[in-house]
């Protein structure tokens, strides 16, 4: 049994050895499947994602003229039975699955210059790989980037991360700290919110949180998330200008 | 409202280097899983020491810029090896090993915990892990956790090949030397003299013998505790080591089968081949052990030290069913560990070379199984049991004495180390072998001992001495005894706890200003003609109550309790406090208050003649004492008079006085006969327990003369009232939360619970006991007359309470809304509301009730149901220990009261033994047993035993189950313990 999250007040670490506001080591590569029309692979710790795009493209589904003025995007997550610490197989109905599908359609419809595609879908397919906390937050990043090499046009990136809050729902602990980006271990044991902003910090695109926290503790929080998601701006950014100067020099 | 947009990322992000661990870990479902996890290494973790001052601002802040002040002094003390100061470094053993050193408060300062240790802690031992955390918390002892598996420098990787106890080892050798040396700089930079030394504490000698090696000063237990001053006292808390036990392995015979591994186990149970449940061995035969298992209406019975298997009462066993061939009936016979095994060496214990079962045991259990075979014809041998594993031990301190006769050298100067026998106060615990220097000292003192190991090759538990609690048989030692026993916190509140109390203290008045927010929410109740009523002397009174008529000819009753939960605020350190101690307990001349004084019997007491805040119950009730309508509300009241029963009585009879606060006391009265009625004929239970009153002289509190307690209709007025406003609000504050309501339930006995009893009357007295309901059970329970003896209805009830369940608090949302019934009460649901400055529960249920009724939010902890399971299991754990404690300070009382006499009383024979028979005594509460041994002058007395027909001849005399007979009662002090026991005989 190793030592879980109550130890944190010991000495101000987490479970992992982070300090309250660092994220985990963050990696991302664009263009990793040559098929798609936009690619890529993300990890936040051990969250692993990959994530292909498809389109703009006509709808394929036969049957009723879409007539709408904006492009649909359709999210599609897969998870792996691996990605787990239990083996365990995640049906494509899965509520869960289904909601988080719903949240990063919405979150992108909201940045992506959607009115420039009518009749036409963008189709987002997600397979997680290995999951350690902030599946939804990684699941958006990679979704950025793949976006960005598939050439789709939108204002800006969505970055995001977790954030949560040291002591547990239950315990009114005054001097707890929120803490950046939790890894799974934490996740089980700790209140969170998943955090999406564009802009940098600007706006806020996505902000999902299930479990209970008290409100004095939720500013803090946010707070932390806002600037945790300009970070992972930042390194989103790095990993395009990277990427293109990488494209630049091989013409 | 400000931004929420702050810059968070430090100046200087610190670097981390990352590095991952990989490890396997079994589920309790037996699955295996493999588990990845992420390791940030860094440097930015300070050594703590306030020596160094490169680490004073080495930790980043946390959020609210707070950063924790270096631990470890800067001149911490010497010791004859250490003259220059040391930090202590234990390995886990030391801490598994040692925790009541380390805890002892003159001992063991500046320790460096290394996170390796704790975690390895954690998984051998929770508890101690708990107590580890909590000396890192006290900031006298400068405990400081360092996280030596997160500094770059201080990191090990586990080598191919090496095991996880090598590298752990090998950790913490890297984490001394890294210490060493970073305070050698940090001492040079500040060009002080002394260094400290860091001290590795290890029993382990390959580990001592590495760090050698590698030039690190390190330590074994034992000789590191010979250095202090004061080194006997200490070294009897540190458990026999690693070490000892190493040697005594090679010649030890090995006397107890072995345990089953822990998965074979859970498998077997899920099976159903195995079962699993708790420990408890019977009070009459220290050999006798039951386990109630899910599988089996009755109890599984383990008879013998071979089946035990090193149980002790209260631990969680795993057992297998023996072959029938080996079932018994459960024993008839009184078997008591003393008479046996009085004269058994704890020195040499492969000289007695006996096996587990001394001869003289086995005789006595040879006796038993050859009328068990006897008797099986007739018929009821029971399924028996072994014990093949522990799943939980359930081991705690122990309070008892040392077995004279188990010291070699009694001489007090006599510093040889020696092992004794410690005897529990507790029949049911084994007598445990304890290594001491101290022997001389501690005779005939009470003692607090803990239980460390119980290996196959021994045949009694291995522990370790804690303190001395003083001379046996004085108030204070035995006081102090029965609390620790029970568990009872005793210690005087701290400070942290008494600065929760109102800055005024004693001055603290109702706001004569309605405007103040002290009324908010609150009505104004001071007009109504308000009085308490309470045994005598009660100082912390809780509730009060009023009736009056209204015109249209229904009574509004009014039950006001004292608002405790406006004081006691939800989570700050008074009600962490009393949520621990769960009750206030009450011994025969102390009480151990739950709350602080101030607020128990004054702030919130509903003293007469002054204001105070209450929570009210208010209902409108029609002549039959129906409720018409019931409202709760915060109040403010002002109590007209504090009655004592007696005087509460007096008032109500006396026809002279017509004043309205008398016609309100004889409203509630004629309401409470029919509310007590309206019960009775719902199937409520009257129980009785021996109560007894004792008389003390003031000055010097000494017991004078023992009372039965007496019952006036007044009890039962209030508590009428009472039963009324719990289940009142238990109806409230479940409405308003059904998943998390606080409250209280007593499950109906299974029946085979009442066969024996039932039995017995049949075939004693010819009557019939019904328990298929409770009210079933109550109207035989009428019926169970003997018209020559009035006491005999009585016996009946003492002997039918003891075959009920318990109540029990719970959390509504862990149990189905028909399994909420309270059998005893015949209620369908209720609570503890009532007394709130004695019991936590009623604080809980007040703070639900005002949350229920919108006064003001309910807090995150009484919404969680998890938190509200573990607030429940600890208060009944806790009211279950306050009545143990409460009935063993009287009997130590009685004792004391009947010290020096000779009395002849009346007594009735409730059980029957093949050897003797138990005999209860009205008049003192007290039950004794009377063996046949006694009766011969120690020899056994030739008898016949008549399990049928429950009766025992011996001689021309002839006893029988609840037969009445005249007892001697005589206190005596045991040879060789000088212990006093109350002892009854024949007349
Ligand atoms: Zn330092």
């Amino acid at each position: 049994m190793p030592l879980d999250s109550s130890t944190y007040a010991l000495a101000h670490l987490r479970v992992d050895g982070r300090r309250w506001k660092e994220l985990r080591r963050i990696h991302g590569q664009m263009s990793t499947q040559a098929a798609a029309d936009g690619s890529s692979y993300f990890e936040m710790g051990n969250t692993k994602i990959i994530c292909t795009v498809l389109g703009p493209r006509q709808p394929t589904k036969s049957g009723g003229r879409d007539q709408s003025r904006e492009a649909i995007i359709e999210v599609e997550i897969g998870v792996a039975g691996f990605s787990g610490m239990d083996r365990k197989k995640r049906s494509r109905n899965d509520k869960r699955t289904q909601e988080m599908q719903y949240t990063i359609s919405s979150a992108f419809a909201s940045t992506v210059f959607t009115s420039q595609y009518p009749h036409s879908t963008i189709t987002i397919v997600l397979h997680v790989l290995s999951q350690d906390g902030a599946l939804l937050a990684a699941c958006i990043n990679a979704a950025t980037l793949a976006l960005i090499d598939a050439g789709v046009p939108m204002q800006d990136y969505i970055a995001a991360c977790t954030t949560g809050s040291t002591a547990s729902y239950a315990s009114n602990d005054e001097d707890a700290d929120p803490l950046l980006d939790l890894n799974g271990m934490e996740e089980l044991e700790l209140p969170f919110l998943t955090m999406g902003t564009s802009g940098g910090e600007d706006k806020v695109n996505v902000l999902v949180m299930e479990t209970r926290i008290q409100m004095p503790r939720l500013e803090a929080m946010v707070s932390v998330g806002l600037d945790g998601c300009k970070q992972v701006r930042n390194i989103l950014d790095g990993i395009v200008r990277e990427h293109g100067k990488k494209l630049l020099s091989s013409r | 409202m400000t931004s929420l947009k702050r810059s968070y990322a430090s100046s200087t992000t610190p670097s981390t280097t990352l590095s991952s661990k990989t490890y396997l870990r079994t589920l309790r479902s037996g699955k295996v899983q493999k588990v990845v996890r992420e390791l940030y290494l860094r440097q930015d973790i300070p050594c703590s020491s306030q020596l160094c001052s490169t680490c004073i601002d080495l930790a980043p802040a946390g959020f609210h810029g707070k950063q924790d002040p270096p631990v470890l002094s800067a001149t911490p003390a010497g010791t004859t090896q250490y003259p220059q100061g040391h930090y202590l470094v234990p390995d886990t053993n030391a801490f598994l090993t040692a925790m009541d050193l380390f805890e002892a408060e003159d001992a063991a300062r500046d320790v460096i915990v290394l996170q390796t240790v704790l975690e390895e802690v954690k998984n051998r031992s929770l508890p101690l892990y708990h107590r580890l955390i909590a000396l890192t918390k006290n900031e006298g002892k400068r405990f400081y956790v360092f996280f030596n598996d997160f500094r770059l420098e201080t990191y090990v990787t586990r080598e191919a090949g090496e095991s996880i106890n090598d590298r752990n080892d090998r950790a913490v050798r890297k984490a001394c030397s890294w210490y060493g040396s970073h305070l050698q700089d940090a001492v040079k930079a500040r060009q002080s003299a002394r260094c400290p030394a860091v001290v590795m504490l290890s029993d382990d000698r390959e580990n001592l013998r590495k760090a050698k090696e590698d030039g690190l000063i390190a330590s074994g237990l034992q000789d590191y505790v010979s250095g202090l001053p004061d080194a006997d006292r200490l070294l009897d808390m540190v458990a026999a080591s690693r070490d000892q036990r190493a040697t005594r392995d090679e010649k030890a015979k090995m006397v107890y089968p072995e345990y089953m591994s822990m998965s074979a186990m859970l498998t077997g149970v899920k099976a159903g081949s195995l079962h699993q449940g708790t420990f408890s061995v019977s009070p009459y035969n220290y050999l006798e052990g039951t386990v109630h298992v899910p599988a089996f209406d009755r109890p599984l019975i383990i008879q013998g030290r071979e089946n035990s298997n090193r149980a002790v009462s209260g631990d969680i066993v795993v057992l297998e069913v023996l072959p029938k061939d080996q079932w018994k009936a459960p024993s008839s016979k009184v078997i008591e560990e003393d008479d046996l095994t009085k004269n058994e060496n704890a020195e040499n214990e492969d000289e007695s070379a006996e096996g587990v079962v001394t001869e003289k045991e086995r005789r006595a259990l040879q006796e038993e199984v050859k009328r068990a075979h006897g008797k099986v014809a007739e018929g009821k041998p029971q399924p028996t049991a072994k014990v093949v594993g522990v799943i939980k031990r359930n081991w705690r301190q122990y309070v008892g004495h040392v077995d004279k006769d188990s010291v070699r050298s009694e001489a007090k100067q006599s510093r040889a180390q020696q092992t004794v026998f410690l005897i529990p106060m507790d029949k049911r615990i084994p007598k445990i072998k304890v290594r001491t220097r101290q022997a001389g000292d501690l005779l005939g003192k009470r003692v607090l001992v803990t239980i460390d190991s119980w290996d196959r090759d021994s045949r009694y538990p291995v522990g370790h001495f804690i303190r001395s609690l003083g001379e046996l048989e004085t108030k204070g030692a035995e006081t102090e005894a029965l609390l620790l026993e029970w568990d009872v916190q005793y210690r005087p509140f701290p400070k942290s706890v008494l600065d929760c109390l109102p800055a005024e203290g004693h001055d603290w008045k109702v706001p004569a200003d309605t405007a103040d927010p002290g009324w908010k929410g609150r009505r104004d109740l001071r007009d109504l003609l308000v009085c308490s009523i309470d045994p005598p002397g009660c100082v912390d009174i809780d509730d009060a109550l009023h009736a009056k008529l209204l015109p249209n000819g229904n009574f509004e009753v009014g039950v006001h309790i004292a608002d405790v939960s406006h004081f006691v605020k939800p989570n700050n350190a008074m009600d962490k406090e009393a949520s621990l101690r769960g009750t206030t307990v009450y011994l025969v001349d102390k009480r151990i208050d739950m709350l602080p004084m101030l607020l128990g019997t004054d702030l919130c007491s509903l003293k007469p003649y002054v204001e105070r805040y209450a929570f009210s119950v208010l209902w409108e009730l029609d002549q039959n004492a129906d409720i018409v309508n019931a409202t709760f509300t915060k109040s403010v009241i002002r109590s007209r008079e504090a009655f004592s029963y007696e005087r509460a009585q007096l008032r109500i009879d006396d026809q002279s006085q017509q004043d309205e606060l008398t016609q309100g006391m004889r409203h509630l009265m004629m309401l409470s006969k029919k509310l007590r009625a309206k019960r009775m004929a719902a199937g409520a239970l009257n129980l009785a327990s021996p109560e007894v009153r004792i008389e003390a002289e003031s000055e010097t509190s000494d017991p004078v003369d023992v009372k039965t307690k007496q019952l006036l209709d007044t009890n039962q007025l209030v508590e009428e009232f009472m039963l009324l406003a719990n289940i009142s609000v238990a109806g409230k504050n479940y409405s308003a939360f059904p998943q998390t309501a606080l409250l209280r339930r007593h499950a109906a006995p299974p029946k085979t619970n009442f066969e024996e009893l039932a039995n017995q009357l049949k075939v004693k007295k010819n009557l019939e006991l019904r328990s298929d309901s409770s009210k079933a059970l109550a109207d035989s329970l009428d019926t169970c007359t003997d018209p020559s003896d009035p006491f005999f209805n009585t016996l009946v009830r003492i002997l039918a309470t003891r075959c009920m369940m318990s109540a029990e608090y719970f959390c509504s949302g862990t149990q189905a809304y028909p399994e909420f019934r309270h059998y005893g009460l015949a209620s369908e649901i209720y609570t503890h509301f009532t007394s709130p400055i004695r019991r936590y529960a009623d604080l809980e249920a007040h703070r639900q009730l005002a949350a229920a009724i919108d006064y003001e939010p309910l807090d995150a902890s009484l919404q969680s149901k998890s938190k509200l399971e573990a607030v429940c299991k600890n208060i009944n754990v806790r009211h279950r220990n306050a009545q143990m404690a409460g009935r063993a300070s009287v009997e130590y009382y009685v004792g004391q009261a009947l010290k020096g006499r000779v009395l002849t009383e009346d007594g009735f024979v409730m059980r029957i033994f093949s050897n003797g028979f138990v005999v209860f005594v009205p008049r003192f509460g007290i039950e004794g047993l009377i063996r046949l041994r006694d009766l011969g002058g120690g020899k056994e007395v030739e008898s016949v035993f008549d399990a049928e027909e429950y009766s025992l001849s011996f001689g021309e005399r002839k006893v029988e189950l609840f037969e009445k007979l005249k007892v001697r009662i005589e206190d005596e002090a045991e040879e060789g313990t000088g212990k006093r026991k109350i002892k009854l005989s024949l007349v």
